[in-house]
């Protein structure tokens, strides 16, 4: 996530300051999850015997923070959880990550780890559909299925005895990902939930949320069927490909764009992520489809979504919501 | 900068054909920008200009010293970058117009200086005491575009210079250098208005023969770039210098199309917010809607402390 830098006049900051100390004051756990910097001792109930964690020390028989972040507590483990913090990958989680290199019946993928996720040839489904043993012509085919800089959509399958993690592809909703864009956010602003993969309808757009903290936004695709369909879709794409590779003329290539609609909504939704992200809102779909219901009820032009003053009222928007929301449930 | 793949490639150029760029901008549209002088009190000018991602700054230098033998009456300029050989070399003809056949970072921007600034309010003894001015720049953080920005760092650099008056000492000096005493409070300032500003249009092409081309392009669609031609427009909308960098070959046409838009673009409104010390003044508006996109994107911290 690059820093960005707004201008703010004075209104809008005290705007945008008033917005966050409202969503600060209305976060429940204000209390226990504080927030703490090198050196704040951490509260702690001692009776109860506590587990130092990550980012802890016992300093003079008080736990001191050594990192800045905010305080975890997972029954008697008390550990620092850091905000910009890489991505910390647990079975089943669905991630967006990038080709960096093609090795022996693998693909090392780059997902914002600390290192290449791998995802192995026998994880991934053939593009004929055939469930059958990987023969020495598919290792050398690997590269019409994947090749370096693809966006491939996953799902983490385990961490290997040697600490490196594996990924699988095996179901139609996984695989490559074209036409549309990724966007880098922090991790630790997409939360778990049951559905990472989402069809905006109304929208006509893909969305899906990697627990990496890659979002990808594209055109929607429907996941292919069966063996038949994939035979046809096969020697369509062995059409574009080799006519992408020569010469295409203008109303050919401009043919195979994606529409303006489309590619407005996906635009409008990309900049809804940034905005979240810039702020530090947790992102999921919900918000983002506020988010852009709000730009085109201002009707907003797309780029203006950058600006100052959507920032602050998207801040404004969600501080609302947040208020109401704990009003209802109180 | 991370590769992109074949399908992300697509998206881009498609976008720049259909004029909706993966950020939602249209093709000629600039990003948010912001110019604050003053950053570095130490300096005697200097300014830090963020566009979008890309955060640049330009400082101004000025130091007693000698003049050139072959102008004695005008003070000197020298620059300095810390920006890759290609980008390095483009900013000098953009400046300087052409002149400068070494790729050295030095002596180059005195003849900009020359065609921006009145060097003869440099010199202190004519002959033998004038102004060296040291502008530098420092990239901090680059997402595409590196040019504008620098231009326009520069500019607004040369704009918050504050020169302290010099008083010569009267006696005979014969060949020594004289006494001269610098004033702590007195400061002479720049009318920069005859300074450039860069534009910088990249084309992202694909195989195929097109015709569009993009303003301000971020590092990804900066990768994907065939050609680009930077512009320097003076305030009086002259053309400065011009460059092509990139590979591909271009159109005589698409070059002189370039050029007009380049003189007729938004940042070359900046010129007026740049260079004077007012900017409540109105400038002439020559396309209401860039005006009001310049007066809700642009805005300007400190001009002149």
């Amino acid at each position: 996530m690059r820093g960005f830098q707004l201008s703010l006049n004075q209104t809008q900051k005290l705007r945008l300051q008033r917005a966050l100390e409202q969503l600060e004051s209305l976060s429940s756990k204000s209390n226990s999850n504080a927030s703490v910097a090198v050196a704040d001792t951490i509260p702690v109930n001692y009776e109860d015997g506590v587990l130092k964690g990550h980012g802890t020390l016992d300093l003079d028989g008080e736990v001191v923070a050594t990192l800045c972040g905010v305080v975890e507590r997972v029954n008697k483990l008390v550990y620092i959880r850091t905000l910009r913090a890489r991505y910390k990958p647990e079975t089943g989680d669905i991630i967006v990550g990038r080709v960096t290199e093609i090795a022996p019946k693998r693909w090392r993928l780059d997902i914002n780890f600390s290192q290449d996720a791998v995802l192995m040839l026998s994880s991934m489904n053939l593009p004929d559909g055939i469930q059958r043993r990987r023969t020495a012509v598919d290792e050398l085919n690997m590269r019409s299925i994947f090749e370096e800089n693809d966006i491939v959509c996953a799902e983490v399958r385990g961490f290997q005895h040697d600490g490196s993690l594996h990924l699988q592809a095996r179901s139609q909703k996984y695989g490559k990902l074209e036409r549309g864009q990724v966007l880098t956010i922090s991790p630790y602003l997409v939360k778990r939930r049951k559905q990472h993969l989402h069809y905006l309808e109304e929208f006509g757009v893909d969305l899906i949320l990697g627990c990496n903290g890659f979002i990808w936004v594209g055109e929607h695709v429907e996941a292919k069927g069966i063996l038949i369909e994939d035979q046809t879709d096969k020697a369509e794409q062995l059409n574009t490909k080799s006519s992408s590779s020569t010469f295409m003329s203008l109303e050919e290539q401009e043919r195979t764009y994606t529409s303006l609609e489309t590619r407005q909504n996906i635009c409008r939704i990309a900049n809804a992520v940034r905005v979240l992200a810039n702020l530090g809102f947790s992102v999921t779909v919900e918000v983002i489809k506020e988010t852009v219901n709000l730009s085109s009820s201002l009707n907003l032009d797309i780029h203006e979504m950058l600006g100052s003053e959507f920032y602050v009222l998207v801040a404004e928007g969600e501080a609302t919501r947040k208020s109401m929301f704990t009003k209802k449930k109180g | 900068m991370v590769g992109l793949s074949v399908g992300e490639k697509h998206f881009i150029q498609g976008g720049i054909a259909q004029d909706l760029r993966t950020d939602g901008r249209r093709r000629l549209t600039y990003r948010p920008f912001n110019v604050e002088t003053g950053v570095i009190p130490q300096a005697n000018g200097s300014a830090r200009v963020r566009l979008g991602g890309t955060d640049v700054i330009a400082s101004v230098k000025a130091e007693l010293g000698k003049p050139s033998p072959s102008q004695p009456d005008k003070g000197k300029g020298r620059g300095g970058e810390e920006l890759s050989t290609e980008l390095s070399g483009a900013l000098q003809h953009c400046l300087l117009g052409g002149k400068s056949g070494a790729v050295g970072d030095m002596e180059v921007l005195t003849n900009v200086l020359g065609a921006g600034i009145d060097l003869s309010s440099l010199v202190v003894v004519e002959g033998k005491v004038c102004w060296d001015l040291y502008i530098d720049g420092l990239v901090v953080s680059s997402d595409g575009n590196l040019l504008d920005a620098l231009g326009a760092a520069i500019k607004a650099a040369l704009t918050n210079t504050g020169i302290p008056k010099v008083e010569v000492a009267v006696g005979a000096s014969g060949d020594g250098l004289p006494e001269v005493d610098i004033s702590d409070d007195e400061y002479l300032q720049f009318d920069t208005s005859g300074v450039p500003v860069i534009v910088t249009l990249t084309k992202v092409a694909q195989y195929h023969v097109g015709r569009h081309y993009i303003v301000d392009a971020t590092l990804e669609e900066e990768s994907q770039m065939s050609s680009a031609v930077s512009v320097s427009v003076s305030g009086q909308g002259r053309i400065c210098g011009l460059i092509k960098r990139g590979g591909a070959g271009l159109d005589p046409s698409v070059i002189l199309d370039m050029i007009s838009v380049a003189k007729h673009k938004p940042l070359k409104k900046s010129h007026d917010y740049l260079g004077t010390p007012d900017i409540t003044q109105p400038s002439s508006i020559q396309n209401s809607s860039w005006m009001q996109y310049l007066l809700y994107t642009n805005k300007l911290t400190e001009l002149l402390e």
